[in-house]
């Protein structure tokens, strides 16, 4: 089993060590994901066959701190507990499915693109941390491979070295996701204050038996704990770091990162959530309404801008919003075994991001803009991309419905929320597929439509990611699967629940063909507009924050700085004189010197004692 | 002075055994240090043969202290490799040497930055002689105060490193050299001070027998007394660290230094300033601990956002890099402020690896500077494709800062806020929050300096030389090392250790002593539901 996390780190060794050309590089990725894919499916073939998971320790630190005291505090251990069962296998075929698709597309695609071998030695670095997150079941170990991945996230992020516009966007794929990566270390450390342990198998079934333990401890290690997932999900307002970089990072690794990372996301998100149950019905309200609200507004946020990259991505954190809010539902209905349907969601939105930004930067590529409004054609000339896309934007609209029906109250508010947002999302996810597959592609200066072709070889990846999310997409509809990803048994959805929040999302498909049927150009100037009057208050809003709040703040630092310096200055500056004044007496009459000094002291003395001035 | 020689034998047995193990680590590199100062050198004609000289030194020295580190006996609580000779007893001062886990984590700390800053220093032409003299002196004196069990000598080591290093900085540095070396010298100079009043408060309080730490400092006193002594100890530690608001000094002394002694002194000087707070406050003055630990934790917080807001706006690289290594230090005061056996343990473990850290940030930025030929900020831009070597070793010092895994610096922060959040909670998070903030100043830095569009008005840069990418790989690879490795490589399906017996392991030697005056009570059994 270790084995599932040697492969790729073994093969990023290799990549590191000696390769040095951008074939060998992505030969070596691509020969190391392959192998920890069958390595995984050899592990998954073993698993079938036995109904516990495996489990295995190792140590990596253990410190005696105290000889006295509660016991789980005397000795303090991380310990490598890896722990593989039927979910962390099916997430992690998904992942490296995705990477395989995204090494094979960036292969053909991405000839251009600097550095080839520091990206796949980072590639295969990153499919390590992410098995390691996925295989972790003590919690500091789960923290130290999240963070690792979310460090080489940032490095695959900001990899076109030399452009402005990347390496200033590429500073808050560091900054954003390492605060709420810190708000996870704080949960864990919370808990562990309390609780005098870090491993979910000892941890969670002492939550309400541990000698001091408090709802209010469990709710701030909860929402600490909340907080540090919502990051990496990149639920909205987290979102940042994805939409930011989705146009200027590599398409391969802002696929990887947007396919990796929901379903390590969601996956932890899952396994957490006994201790988010364990706290009060007020705190999972709130996260149900966080969650809602994200997905809303990023399904509202992704009708605005022509960006086909950026409405993607802010589609996809829509879905996995929805997805989370299904997970969270869960631990709020007691007993409920329907959160896993969430995860199985995302399981089949995770291909279909990735599937969907390879075919949209296919085409944006061949078309040669970023613009949707300049795009069209992509439906007869790209046939297998545009079709990858459609499939795509199918499954990112449709992925939540399956979860939708399991779990959440179509009467309900939280489900009126999330029906608002799957419609939305909808829109959104389908409204690249129609306005880079159909209208007229005009003719730019340098650019002839004419040569618009689907380039040969990278077609393919990009399609077969979509055919694998489409059967995600089905088998989530099933309760065969939810019951094999977590070994319990799962009612059945009503075919009424299932086709009512299908429904949902094919009127938002068919709205969404509507309008562009009946006028593409003017519906997507009208988002552009949205987008550009977004962008205005965003950059403004920001820019709020900018003047009152960040500048003010750096410039105290500054000027506490300056001061210090100053006033460094200035005492030296009395010492010296005052050195000099001593030397200058030194050599001056002693008496006058001493017959002053006496009258300086005296008056001195006068105005200082209390009594002597009556 | 008499030579009555009350000396102990070595624990352990092994390939190198001495009876005065701890002074060799003092007294070499000062022997070697007289020998290259009065060696004739006309117009520079030995220069390669004296950094020769003072490389082996260095080299012989991490030798030995290799060999220390694994003869330490992990088990035993009390000191070990001691060395005893009355020297004043007319006020009780012995030469009392002694080292413990902490201790063996700062030798071990002091021994890989002193060989780092020889490499650093490859490139020094002018006085050469008088350079690696002085570098050398200054390394025998930090070995000097860590290993002293004698406050007396203590005093003396701490305040004899004060002379090199100004020295150095005054005689090697950049254009504001004079501001810089002032500075160092008033603020370690009032940190001396207060160490000394503290330890003669101490000494009085005893009955004015003797300098010894164990009688100074397992003496029982009052609360006023502790809050008073940790009072005095803590300026003086604040001052070396450095804290807020006392590290005044620490911008222009790592900015103006020769990068090798901006590697010492952010390296491996400034460590002595934690860990004289852990030897005195936290462990021998349990009461004030508990008074003052919500003043330490906010002096850390106060420091690493300080350091962080700082370094947002500088533009100056090596300020910015003086600025970032400041941050370590208030991650180890967390873990003093934390008061608890696993807060501190993590700020014993945080003693090391914020030194490397630190040393690793200031000695990259200089580097960087004096590679791309200028420290402006405003000029650096686009690195990384012509400096790829310093460009990722900047990366990795970056993530070592942050504590990313694989970095000894993860483990440190982790057991560091694990311990904190029981007992400093708020100090805790605001912490976490100036990390936060360190987070985007590195962000910034690196997007501008490393991976924006090249500047065609910048001077031409240079990838590192090799001694330049040595001395960084070493600092990095000690971090990579500890951090991959914290037990020590065992031999596979077995707890025996490879060669390395585990740093971890050998560092917590002595730290349950420590604690046992702050193990947290056993909560209340639940009330009956």
């Amino acid at each position: 089993m270790p084995v599932l996390l040697i492969a790729p780190f073994a093969s990023f060794l290799l990549a590191l060590s000696s390769v040095r050309t951008r074939r060998s590089a992505s030969a070596t990725a691509m020969f190391g994901t392959v192998v920890s894919l069958l390595l995984t499916l050899l592990v998954a073939w073993g698993l079938a066959r036995r109904s516990t998971p495996y489990v295995a320790s190792y140590q990596y630190i253990n410190m005696s701190v105290a000889f006295s005291g509660p016991t789980n505090f005397q000795t303090f251990a991380i310990n490598l507990v890896f722990h593989v069962d039927h979910l962390t296998v099916i997430a992690l075929l998904m992942i490296e499915v995705c990477v395989i698709a995204a090494i094979g597309w960036h292969q053909l695609m991405g000839r251009s693109e600097p550095g080839a071998a520091r990206f796949h030695a980072l590639i295969t670095l990153l499919l390590f941390a992410c098995t390691g997150v996925l295989v972790s079941w003590d919690l500091a170990e789960l923290f130290g491979f999240w963070a690792l991945a979310g460090a080489l996230t940032y490095l695959l992020l900001t990899h076109r070295w030399g452009f402005d516009e990347a390496a200033s966007r590429a500073r808050i794929a560091l900054a954003l996701p390492f605060l709420t990566d810190l708000s996870l270390l704080c949960g864990i450390a919370w808990l562990y204050a309390r609780y005098g342990t870090q491993n979910l198998a000892t941890l969670l079934p002492i939550l309400h038996t541990n000698p001091g333990w408090t709802v209010r401890s469990i709710v701030v290690g909860s929402v600490l704990l909340f907080v540090g997932v919502a990051g990496r999900l990149a639920l909205w307002p987290l979102s940042g770091w994805l939409t930011m970089t989705s146009a200027t990072a590599p398409t391969a690794a802002s696929a990887i990162a947007q396919s990796a990372w929901p379903v390590v996301g969601i996956v932890v998100l899952y396994r957490l959530t006994p201790i988010f149950a364990a706290s009060n019905r007020q705190t999972l309200q709130a996260f149900l309404v966080a969650c809602a609200v994200s997905a809303v507004i990023a399904g509202a946020t992704s009708l605005v801008g022509n960006g086909p990259r950026r409405v993607i991505t802010l589609a996809g954190s829509g879905a996995v919003a929805v997805a989370a809010a299904v997970v969270i539902n869960g631990a709020y209905h007691q007993p409920a075994t329907f959160a896993i349907a969430g995860v199985a969601a995302v399981l089949a939105v995770a291909p279909a991001r990735a599937a969907a930004l390879l075919a949209a930067s296919t085409i944006a590529n061949a078309m040669r803009t970023d613009d949707m409004a300049e795009m069209g054609e992509a439906w007869r000339r790209m046939r297998a991309s545009s079709g990858a896309l459609l499939a795509s934007a199918i499954v990112i609209g449709l992925a939540a419905s399956g979860a939708l029906a399991f779990g959440v109250s179509s009467r309900s508010r939280l489900g009126i929320a999330l029906g608002e947002a799957v419609l939305l999302l909808a829109v959104g996810a389908i409204r690249v597929f129609f306005g880079a597959s159909f209208g007229i592609l005009r003719r730019r200066r340098a650019f002839d439509p004419d040569r618009v072709r689907e380039p040969e070889g990278a077609r393919g990846f990009p399609y077969w990611l979509a055919v694998a999310s489409a059967a995600l997409l089905v088998a989530s509809f099933l309760t065969g699967w939810l019951n094999f990803l977590d070994g319990q048994k799962h009612p059945a959805a009503g075919p009424l629940a299932i086709a009512l929040w299908a429904a949902v999302a094919i009127v938002g498909f068919a709205a969404c063909a509507l309008v562009f049927t009946r006028g593409k150009d003017g519906a997507l100037a009208l988002s552009a507009f949205g987008g550009g009057f977004l962008g205005r208050y965003a950059a403004g809003g920001l820019g709020i924050v900018d003047r009152f709040l960040v500048e003010p703040t750096t410039d105290a630092g500054r000027r506490v700085s300056d001061w210090i310096a100053a006033g460094d200055g200035a005492l030296g500056r009395f010492a010296t004189a005052s050195g000099q004044l001593a030397l200058a007496a030194g050599r001056g009459p002693a008496l006058p010197i001493v017959v002053g000094l006496a009258i300086v002291l005296a008056v001195v003395f006068a105005l200082v004692a209390p009594g002597i001035a009556r | 002075m008499t030579l009555s020689a009350i000396t102990q034998q070595s624990v352990g047995a092994g390939i190198f055994s001495s009876a005065f193990l701890l002074s060799i680590l003092i007294w070499l590199p000062v022997i070697v240090a007289v020998g290259i100062a009065i060696m004739p050198n006309p117009r520079g004609r030995y220069d390669t043969l004296i950094k020769q000289i003072a490389f082996f030194a260095n080299l012989v020295t991490m030798f030995i202290l290799f060999i220390a580190y694994h003869q330490f006996e992990n088990f035993l609580p009390t000191m070990q490799y001691e060395e005893k000779i009355a020297w004043l007893p007319a006020i009780g001062v012995t030469y009392h040497l002694g080292v413990d886990g902490p201790g063996i984590a700062m030798l071990m700390l002091s021994g890989l930055v002193g060989i780092a800053s020889v490499l650093a220093s490859i490139g020094i032409r002018e006085r050469v002689r008088t350079y690696f003299a002085l570098l050398l002196l200054a390394q025998a004196s930090v070995n000097g105060a860590i290993v002293a069990r004698d406050m007396f000598v203590l005093i003396l080591f701490w305040g004899a490193s004060i002379v090199p290093i100004a020295l150095l900085i005054l005689g090697w540095g950049g254009p504001r050299r004079v501001g810089a070396a002032w500075r160092l010298v008033g603020y370690w100079g009032l940190g001396t001070a207060a160490l000394a009043v503290g330890v003669l408060a101490l000494y009085a309080v005893t009955g004015g027998r003797t300098f010894d730490m164990e009688t100074l400092l397992g003496t029982a006193q009052s609360p006023r007394i502790q809050i008073g002594v940790s009072i005095a100890m803590i300026v003086a530690g604040a001052t070396r660290l450095p804290l807020f608001p006392l590290h005044g000094w620490l911008r222009d002394a790592l900015a103006e230094a020769p990068v090798g002694v901006a590697v010492v002194v952010s390296g491996a000087a400034s460590r002595l300033g934690a860990f004289l707070l852990l030897r005195v406050v936290i462990g021998a003055e349990p009461a004030a601990a508990h008074l003052l630990s919500p003043v330490l934790a906010a002096l850390a917080a106060l420091t690493v956002g300080y350091a962080a807001l700082a370094a947002i706006r500088s533009v100056d690289i090596r300020h910015a890099g003086a600025y970032l290594a400041m941050v370590p230090g208030g991650i180890t005061l967390l873990g003093l402020a934390a008061i608890s056996p696993l807060g501190i343990a993590g700020s014993v473990l945080s003693l090391f690896t914020g030194g490397l850290a630190a040393a690793l940030i200031a000695g990259v930025c200089a580097t960087m500077s004096e590679r791309a030929q200028t420290r402006s900020l405003l000029l650096l831009s686009g690195l990384a494709p012509r400096m790829p070597n310093i460009a990722w070793i900047f990366l990795l010092a970056a993530f070592a800062l942050l504590g990313v895994p694989v970095f000894a610096s993860f483990a440190s922060e982790v057991m560091t806020f694990f311990g904190a959040f029981k007992t400093q909670p708020i100090g805790a998070f605001a912490v976490a929050i100036g990390l936060a903030i360190t987070a985007v100043a590195l962000a910034a830095l690196l997007g501008r300096v490393l991976f924006g569009s090249p500047n065609s008005d910048a001077p031409g840069v240079s990838d590192a030389a090799l001694g330049e990418t040595w001395y960084l790989g070493i600092l990095a690879g000690a971090l990579l090392w500890i951090g991959l490795f914290p037990g020590g490589p065992k031999i596979p399906g077995t707890d025996t250790p490879l060669f390395d017996p585990g740093f971890v392991s050998q560092i917590a030697a002595g730290v349950s002593d420590i604690t046992s005056n702050y193990t947290l009570p056993a909560p209340a059994a639940p009330a009956a539901q």
